[in-house]
């Protein structure tokens, strides 16, 4: 026989009752003041235990029974809602609790340097081409409206281009309809990026700032490693799951500070870009060797961008020195591709 | 029990005065409990890809549920954590479909955002009705009963304000050149927001509690526009100050940071770096106390409007003793990474506990119920997903 204290509620008036409940056989008798009710046990529903919380009975019909005795329930309810009875005693644990905190930490490192960008691959590999196809072009339409007008190149130069970039992607056969764009981006300096599904875009400036055709065809096949690496619906991916895992991680610290996700996120997603232009880095050396170019033209590309750069930026410094009126600000390739010197070294290794 | 033996409901109570009791609103939650129960939630959460996240929602509501009391007597929450799933996953596809679109600028999520903007009465109509019938205090449920329909009278015209204003801003990335005159032109919605923006805030606040139930009892809201109103110029006036005062302490530190720049040409721009991040510093602080002044005033407005049978609501906030809580709760977090959230929430909870008072002049136990239909919790999870929040 177990014996608790309660309070009773009918469920149709807000009254409170204090009675005495009783456990006899298979039956759980309640006596108070005008209260005296017999239920089979098994009728009765207990909530799940949490912490110091007082613990309600629902009796069949709305009533219900609200007692401080966890330990009366615990020896009559013991096997109600298991999962939330196994949860409870992790949470009565101090070591348990530890065990958590280290869960926690080597989950979400291993998620966010191993997880993420697998489960990215994993269900990147389910989205067909001709998706990611009109993605990209979808990209490029809103490009065209917003940040970059028509090349000014002549036909014949594009021409030239255009079959230098055939003899990179021909005998690809990895399914993209790979395609050349030329574009007058004001606002982005000397650039070249990749769109989902294989177009990809190259600016007159960094066309201008090429020393030879080599080196633009070296740009190209980094650019080339991004599509088929896929990389664009990747970065999407894993950011999303990465910015998904810190909300999760913050969650209550959101509403004491938004700083929490919004800065971790941005680190995160600074970091698999960097990942993915090594990737692309390498599927650049391999490519160009294939077609019979050394990748110190990469190389030599990266080195006249980064002079390119310098000079900018230290022009934008004196703009805001107030020394000189005229200047654009310095966003351009390397802006948005950084580690330049490590990657220099790595193309001339890779010779 | 700490309930004393008597036959039903005639307690001697805290405090009365004139026919009227006071019931103090209690919070009796600890930092090192809740600190377990969240660290366990989270661990689980990660673990299970995000799947136990349904039951730590719950697991922690009832905790702060059951430690919230009147009289002695905690709520109650309800919600079946089964539920709370189906509508998360629901609210993520939702989202994972929109964040996409997005980044690749497709034009669905054009059509996304249209959709979405009208069924933001609806997500916050069912919203609040999920919230109502899970929430039970004496073994009776709460209710809300407001309607698409009602909401959508009250957000419609700052909505349509909020076009005006979004719309040329948009057009003006496809048109740089054009991009004064379409700022101009922004102004005035803008403009017109702003000062609708107190009457809105009002309007909602009354819908919203007035269309609560406590059981069959309906919340009487008596609330005028024009204390709304008060606070907001009070508002815009402590923000003028600011700003004055801002500006004033960015010039000194300008003049000072000139004057040692001046000394030693080089190793003077630490100097300048500190300052601006003590200016910054001041700017976020003053940012922070004039959000909290507005939110404090408004609830305490909000709750004090309440009346439900006998009883009447009211809170006490201060602006100056909410924000401190929140810079400290902002330091604590920051420097124990994250740790020490449950001890900064729960702190917060008892706080607003403690500045709200029931007072009546009839007995508790003379509510009823009512008949209250069952709510799926999609409206609830997908507004959560994306960061719905009329902030009440």
């Amino acid at each position: 026989m177990i014996e608790f204290d309660a309070i009773y509620y009918d469920g149709k008036t807000s009254a409170r009752t204090l009675v005495h409940a009783q456990s006899l056989g298979k039956n759980l008798f309640v006596f108070g003041p005008d209260v005296t009710i017999k239920v089979p046990i098994g009728e009765v529903r207990a909530d799940a235990r949490i912490g110091s919380v007082r613990r309600t009975l629902n009796l069949p019909g709305g009533a219900q029974l609200q007692t401080d005795d966890h330990a009366a329930l615990a020896a009559l309810f013991p096997r109600v809602n298991r999962l939330e009875t196994w949860v409870q005693k992790l949470e009565q644990r101090w070591h348990y609790v530890l065990a958590a905190l280290v869960t926690i930490a080597v989950f979400s490192w291993w998620g966010v340097v191993h997880g993420l960008p697998l489960a990215a691959k994993i269900v990147t590999a389910w989205v067909p081409i001709n998706v990611e196809a009109a993605l990209g072009n979808q990209t490029l339409a809103t490009v065209d409206k917003s940040i970059c007008g028509p090349s000014q190149l002549s036909a014949e130069r594009q021409q030239v281009l255009r079959s230098n970039f055939a003899v990179l992607t021909s005998g690809l056969n990895d399914g993209y309809n790979y395609r050349l764009e030329f574009r007058d981006c004001k606002g982005i300096g000397s650039n070249a990026f990749a769109l989902p599904g294989g177009t990809i875009v190259i600016t007159d400036a960094l066309i201008k700032l090429a020393e030879n055709d080599q080196q633009i065809t070296a740009v190209l096949a980094h650019e080339v490693g991004h599509v088929r690496n896929r990389h664009g619906l990747r970065l999407v991916l894993q950011s999303a799951g990465a910015a998904a895992l810190i909300t999760a991680l913050a969650g209550d610290a959101v509403s004491i500070t938004a700083l929490a996700v919004a800065l971790p996120t941005l680190l995160l997603q600074t970091g698999y870009s960097r990942e993915f232009e090594t990737e692309a880095d390498t599927y650049a050396f391999k490519r160009l060797k294939e077609i019979g170019l050394s990748p110190k033209y990469f190389a030599e590309m990266l080195t006249r961008l980064e002079s390119e750069h310098a000079a900018k930026k230290q022009a934008a410094d004196e703009a805001k020195s107030g020394k000189s009126s005229d200047s654009s600000p310095a966003f351009d390739y390397l802006s948005t591709h950084p580690n330049t010197t490590e990657r220099i070294q790595r193309a001339l290794a890779n010779q | 029990m700490e309930v004393p033996n008597s036959n039903s409901d005639v307690y001697p109570d805290a405090g009365s005065a004139g026919g009227e009791r006071r019931y103090p609103l209690e919070f009796t939650a600890t930092a090192g409990e809740y600190f377990r129960i969240w660290i366990v939630n989270l661990a689980l959460t990660i673990i299970t890809l995000g799947i136990y996240s349904a039951w730590a929602k719950v697991r922690k509501k009832r905790y702060f549920y059951g430690h919230t009391k009147i009289d002695g007597e905690g709520f109650e929450y309800r919600a079946n954590p089964i539920a709370i799933l189906k509508g998360r996953i629901i609210a993520v596809g939702l989202l994972a479909i929109y964040t996409l679109t997005g980044r690749f600028e497709t034009d669905l999520h054009y059509v996304l955002m249209a959709v979405l903007l009208f069924a933001i009465p609806w997500l916050v109509v069912r919203s609040f009705a999920f919230n109502a019938h899970n929430t039970a205090h004496r073994n009776i449920r709460l209710r809300f009963d407001g309607t698409y329909g009602g909401t959508f009278r009250i957000v419609a015209v700052p909505g349509v304000l909020v076009i005006l204003a979004a719309a040329p801003l948009y057009f003006g990335r496809f048109h740089p050149d054009m991009l004064k005159t379409l700022v101009n032109l922004a102004l005035l919605p803008m403009l017109g927001i702003g000062i609708l923006y107190p009457l809105i805030k009002a309007r909602l606040v009354k819908f919203v509690l007035g269309h609560h139930y406590y059981g069959a009892t309906q919340f009487k809201m008596e609330l005028s526009e024009y204390a709304f109103y008060k606070v907001f110029f009070a508002a815009v006036g402590i923000g003028f100050l600011l700003i004055i005062l801002a500006g004033v302490l960015f010039g000194v530190v300008a003049a000072i940071t000139t004057g040692a720049t001046k000394g030693a040409a080089a190793g003077a721009h630490p100097v300048i770096g500190m300052a601006i991040f003590f200016v910054l510093i001041v700017i976020y602080g003053g940012y922070l106390l004039l959000f909290t002044y507005w939110s404090v005033r408004t609830t305490n407005l909000m709750w004090g409007a309440v009346g439900i049978g006998p009883i009447r609501l009211e809170s006490t906030l201060r602006a100056r003793e909410l924000a401190w809580l929140y810079l400290s709760n902002i330091v604590a977090v920051i420097f124990t990474l994250g740790l020490a959230t449950p001890w900064a929430v729960v702190r917060t909870m008892r706080y607003r506990a403690a500045k709200m008072m029931l007072i009546t002049t009839g007995e508790l136990s003379g509510f009823i119920t009512a008949e209250s239909a069952q709510v799926s919790a999609v409206g609830e999870e997908v507004g959560e997903m994306f960061d719905i929040d009329i902030g009440l």
